[in-house]
């Protein structure tokens, strides 16, 4: 099967921010806070809308949470982890805060309305794109949320297994072990909806 | 070139399978309603200076950044007066001033104040409060609280920001909490985000977001709970851990426990004597499956790295 153009996937490091915006953002500025909250929204709420089982509400709370999180403690930000790897660490405090805190959420009546970033793409490739996005996405949903997870990480932002020990508080060999099993029952749930869409 | 009634692929998900979803513009707008809604967060315009004045600032700023990273670390913080009259020593707070390394912030019932942690975060001293700054090095940041309530909100490495009370240190593990005391040392911790490890003379107690854990004189820190646990487990829980115990407070906590009460059945597998323990161990496994990584056997033996790693799995239920 050929997948998707992995151009329209925005990447994060074609968008790192340098430390002259982080040194501004220590300062208050509020333009280069907006240049950093542009740089990694989408990933952040997008993070947050497949962890939330496409709770837009739940999402677009737990990215305003981590956004004013992240500019209420820059100033102690030191510059010896990467950026994205502290980012990344207070999005998965939040999610998992906000889930721990409205377990109503952990499950949504309404399917996930995509709005994609990217080219513009054909009818039949866009509707192609939606409809087996739908279906990881339902996929994605029934994992227990410390495998889903680390599969978001992983798949949003490619990041290392030390990376995402990092923001989920564990091990790396836990991480590793994670994403096998999420993977694993990934597999199964996808040979289901594979065998229903016959 | 991709058709609509392709199948889901097979197992892995690859970069590009499953859409980047654009956030809603209003998130921004409910970021700067609440970002000008602090007061230390408001706007800073960075065009209001003419140029000259910019390359005049630029100066100044090359030559204060430089005295900055000369100078020694200083071993005060700032203290901002929120309500009220504090004081600092015999020194009544009437706007914002400083807290040196050995002295008293006090709160009378009707002020209130607020320090900043070096560069990690803020505490805001309660009412009726007497807070000492203890260390405030590269290393450690420390604060006694000899009674009263403050609310912490931290975010640095782990054990980087301590609380000692008369009963207790509080640990940061990158969190924000609130921490009573009164003088004896009875009071209670409450998370509202992140960890805080509350040790005392060799004991430990991991609490999380949303849980709290009652501190008393002589005992040092309880077992921590739920907020939302069951009001009989929370009862049950404290004649447990300051009331002499008893098999009657042992069955209604293990009665009681929901799935997130594991974490107050993990911290009494260690705290109970052997017989106790199987009983509580095998209401965990009642309640949550035990993991593969988890032997019944080292459990019960109290084996450190699988207590450890059991806290781990059962740690995405709490």
């Amino acid at each position: 099967m050929e997948g998707p153009s992995k151009d329209t996937v925005v990447s994060l490091s074609d968008r790192e921010i340098s430390p002259e915006i982080i040194d501004s953002c220590r300062r208050g500025d509020r333009e280069a806070f907006r240049a950093l909250y542009e740089a990694y929204k989408d990933k952040v709420y997008s993070i947050a809308l497949y962890f939330f089982h496409g709770d837009t509400g739940a999402a677009s709370d737990a990215t305003q949470q981590t956004f004013l999180k992240l500019m209420t403690n820059i100033k102690s930000f030191r510059g010896d982890s990467e950026f994205s790897t502290w980012l990344h660490r207070m999005a998965v405090n939040t999610c998992m805060d906000g889930s721990r805190k409205n377990k109503s959420r952990e499950r949504s009546e309404e399917p996930l309305e995509l709005v994609r970033i990217g080219e513009p793409a054909s009818h039949d490739e866009d509707l192609a794109r939606r409809q087996v996005a739908s279906r990881i996405q339902a996929a994605l949903s029934s994992l227990p949320p410390k495998l889903r997870m680390p599969i978001l990480l992983r798949y949003f932002e490619d990041l290392s297994y030390i990376e995402m020990a990092k923001a989920l508080h564990c091990s790396a060999g836990t991480v590793a072990s994670r994403l096998n099993t999420g993977h694993k029952l990934l597999a199964e749930k996808l040979a289901k909806l594979r065998g229903m869409g016959r | 070139m991709k058709m609509a009634d392709e199948k889901p692929p097979s197992g892995r998900i690859e970069p590009g399978q499953l859409p980047l979803v654009k956030a809603p513009d209003a998130i921004w707008k409910s970021i700067v309603a609440a970002l000008d809604a602090t007061p230390e967060l408001r706007r800073v315009d960075r065009f209001s200076f003419p140029v000259w004045q910019w390359a005049a600032a630029s100066l100044v700023v090359i030559g204060g950044v430089s005295w900055f990273a000369s100078r020694p670390a200083k071993a005060t913080w700032e203290v901002a007066r929120l309500e009220g009259l504090p004081s600092i020593g015999s020194q009544t707070l009437a706007s914002d001033g400083a807290i040196k390394v050995g002295e008293w912030l006090q709160t009378d019932a009707s002020s209130r104040a607020r320090i900043t942690i070096g560069n990690i975060g803020v505490v805001d001293v309660e009412p009726n409060s007497r807070v000492r700054l203890v260390a405030a090095s590269a290393t450690e940041h420390r604060l006694t609280l000899a009674r009263g309530e403050i609310s912490a909100t931290v975010t640095a490495p782990p054990r980087l920001f301590l609380v000692d009370t008369p009963a207790s240190t509080a640990v940061d593990l990158g969190c924000a909490y609130k921490i009573q005391t009164d003088e004896s040392g009875d009071g209670l911790l409450r998370v509202t985000s992140g960890w805080v490890s509350l040790e005392w003379k060799g004991r430990e107690s991991l609490v999380p977001a949303g849980a709290n854990c009652r501190t008393r004189s002589r005992t040092g820190p309880g077992t921590p709970y739920f907020a939302d646990a069951p009001e009989a487990l929370q009862q049950a829980l404290a004649t447990f851990d300051f009331g002499g115990g008893g098999p009657d407070a042992m069955n209604t906590i293990l009665a009681e426990a929901r799935v997130r009460d594991t974490l107050t059945l993990w911290h009494l597998l260690s705290r109970v004597e052997s017989a106790e323990r199987i009983r509580v161990f095998d209401r965990m496994v009642e309640l949550v499956p035990q993991p593969d990584s988890v032997s019944r056997d080292k459990a019960l033996q109290l084996n450190p790295a699988t207590l450890k790693s059991w806290r781990e799995e059962l740690a995405w239920k709490w």
